[in-house]
């Protein structure tokens, strides 16, 4: 099942991208231990069929066998066993009922459906900077499923006769239907949602399972954060900030938010400490490529400019993420943007990991702004290092003298 | 042939799209797009006249197709002007797809149609991009697959472009890999090296 936030009016709608990420933690605007204790509820059984619970398990059942034929699965068993073993510490005693999905789209959303099927999409993986971070989703998400509030929402649904839509939204939830697809691809779909009472129980649950399983609490605030920082972003470069998004949704306040969460990093939480910095890297590291070439085509180059640069901050000579930095300001290709992808090109080609295709941009950026020499040195370079790219044939009929 | 088409839209990832898609027939022989593309045809085609756009290629000017659009769908954008979109925005996407400038090299006018066909998910990897004439001018081939983002099927596709006059003009073959694209790419390619552009 979805878990964004958005409110029931169709005004708000389900976020495409940024939803599951409300960390707000309990009614309160000041967070006590006491929040915190929460008790899991014992391993759950399969619903009788007959039930209402029962029939929403068949129909994600059915949604995950399409799911698991999915070409957007990632089944890469090291990357697997990564995210599956923080769900599972997370899970404490329900592990055995989960199952996890890696599902390659470039919007940040994890949800949990009721029968066990978690889906992480690419977007989160990549917008995570470390390891706590992503246990901050996860735990958000497995507090929803620990609570059951999709069968709330269900019971709800079926009193407002609005079955067929939380269905329909359900749907939306995997990746294989075409719900799915105008799910992702930012349409919007209405409705069935989470209320603000169960998305704060949520959060108040996510931060106690991630503390009790070693993860510093007060990465989840960095999560509100980053997300803000982007649409920030967004918005200052003058592009439309998603309808979408979760921060224009009627959640609990922001402020509200913010205080509490930043309250509750400040509780005691013995030995929860762990961040992951380094374990995470290392596992996206074999997929990162992919996953900003999937960030930068999804042309929201406000919101990715605030992502690269942050990843930037934390690793100063990344050559491939500078590169994509240049990427998303040739593909924007407003006045002034042409100088700033040269600028990045050349940045990346000074440090450590820039892909050959630094040299194929640079080249048609160069070759844009009347510096044909420098575009034909960079293409020569850029054939050098990958003579059979796909695209070799037309670059090399860019050189002087290739007769076009 | 009317198709009522609100069950047809949704399989395709439309959202409220439920307007009569028109179906028509393209008879053998010389046959011309958008004022400006004319090609000759050895065999009879079904062509689509779309009052919106179609997640198979958003927008073209028309879609050609043998045995259904999921099936094999051979797009054309005929007459993409500077500061244009390549095709139309699909109903319901936020993406801003991106402009066609008439300086732009195949490879930019590959990010394009990759941009295009792409609205509602799918993966678009590309496999060649090579100089090639269209139309009787210099242009370019793009081979490529999809991974359709409704149902995971590969899709292979060709597309020939060139730029003539400052304005755009491209055709592209799109087909499952299994069966579709090898049976009807004999016919395709004939059918696109006889295209003239005025």
């Amino acid at each position: 099942m979805r878990c964004w936030t958005a409110s029931r009016s169709s005004a708000v709608r389900a976020a495409a991208g940024l939803c599951c990420v409300g960390l707000a933690l309990g009614g309160a605007s000041i967070a006590r231990a006491d929040d915190f204790a929460y008790q899991a509820p014992p391993p759950f059984t399969r619903p009788a069929a007959a039930s209402d619970e029962g029939g929403l398990w068949a129909y994600m059942d059915h949604e995950e066998e399409r799911l698991k034929h999915s070409s957007f699965v990632i089944r890469d068993p090291a990357l697997n066993a990564y995210v599956r073993g923080i769900a599972c510490r997370l899970a404490g005693d329900h592990c055995p009922e989960i199952r996890v999905y890696i599902v390659r789209t470039p919007y940040f959303n994890a949800n949990m459906a009721p029968n066990g099927m978690m889906q992480v999409w690419s977007g989160l993986l990549l917008r995570m900077q470390n390891e706590a971070q992503l246990a901050a989703v996860l735990g958000h998400e497995t507090g929803h499923y620990l609570q059951r509030h999709t069968v709330e929402q269900l019971r709800d649904a079926q009193g407002r006769s609005s079955l067929a839509l939380f269905l329909g939204m359900a749907v939306g939830a995997a990746a294989g239907g075409s719900a799915a697809a105008l799910v992702q691809s930012g349409v919007l779909l209405g409705g069935i949602a989470y209320g603000r009472d169960q998305e704060r129980e949520a959060d108040r649950i996510g931060v106690a399972l991630m503390a009790r399983a070693g993860y510093a609490p007060a990465q989840a605030g960095r999560v509100w954060a980053q997300l803000l920082e982007e649409t920030e972003g967004a918005k200052a470069a003058g592009e439309e900030v998603s309808s979408t998004n979760i921060l224009l949704a009627s959640h609990p306040p922001l402020e509200e938010r913010k205080e509490v969460l930043s309250a509750a990093a400040k509780l005691d939480w013995p030995g929860a400490t762990r961040t992951g910095d380094e374990d995470y890297r290392a596992a996206l590291a074999p997929f990162r490529l992919g996953f900003l070439e999937d960030e930068v085509r999804r042309r929201r180059f406000g919101e990715s400019l605030v992502l690269f640069d942050r990843m930037l901050k934390a690793s100063p000579r990344d050559g491939q993420v500078q590169y994509f930095k240049g990427e998303a300001y040739r593909r924007r290709a407003r006045d002034g943007d042409a100088k700033l992808a040269i600028e990045a090109y050349r940045a990346a080609l000074d440090m450590d990991g820039a892909p050959p295709q630094t040299y194929r941009s640079l080249g048609l950026v160069l070759r844009r702004t009347a510096d044909p020499e420098g575009a034909t040195s960079a293409f020569r370079r850029y054939l050098e290092l990958a003579p059979d790219a796909p695209d070799a044939e037309i670059i090399r009929s860019y050189l002087p003298g290739s007769g076009s | 042939m009317r198709v009522g088409t609100c069950i047809a839209a949704a399989a395709l990832g439309l959202l409220a799209a439920c307007a009569p898609i028109q179906m028509q027939k393209v008879d053998r022989g010389q046959v011309t797009i958008g004022d400006a593309l004319t090609l000759t045809a050895d065999m009879a085609w079904n062509r689509f006249e779309l009052q919106f756009p179609l997640s198979v290629a958003p927008g073209a000017t028309q879609i050609w197709t043998q045995d259904g659009i999921t099936l094999d769908a051979l797009a054309f954008f005929v007459g993409v002007a500077d500061g244009q979109t390549l095709g139309a925005q699909l109903r319901g996407s936020q993406k801003t797809l991106p402009l066609f400038r008439a300086d732009m090299t195949p490879d930019e006018i590959v990010d394009l149609y990759e941009q295009a066909v792409t609205q509602e998910g799918s993966r678009f990897a590309l496999e060649r991009v090579a100089p090639a004439r269209f139309g009787g001018y210099p242009g370019f081939r793009i081979e490529y697959t999809i991974t359709r983002k409704s149902d995971s099927v590969l899709l292979k596709g060709v597309a020939l472009g060139a730029v003539v006059k400052g304005k755009l003009h491209l055709a592209a073959f799109t087909a499952p890999a299994i069966y579709y694209y090898g049976r009807y790419l004999p016919q395709v390619e004939p059918l696109l090296a006889s295209a003239q552009i005025k």
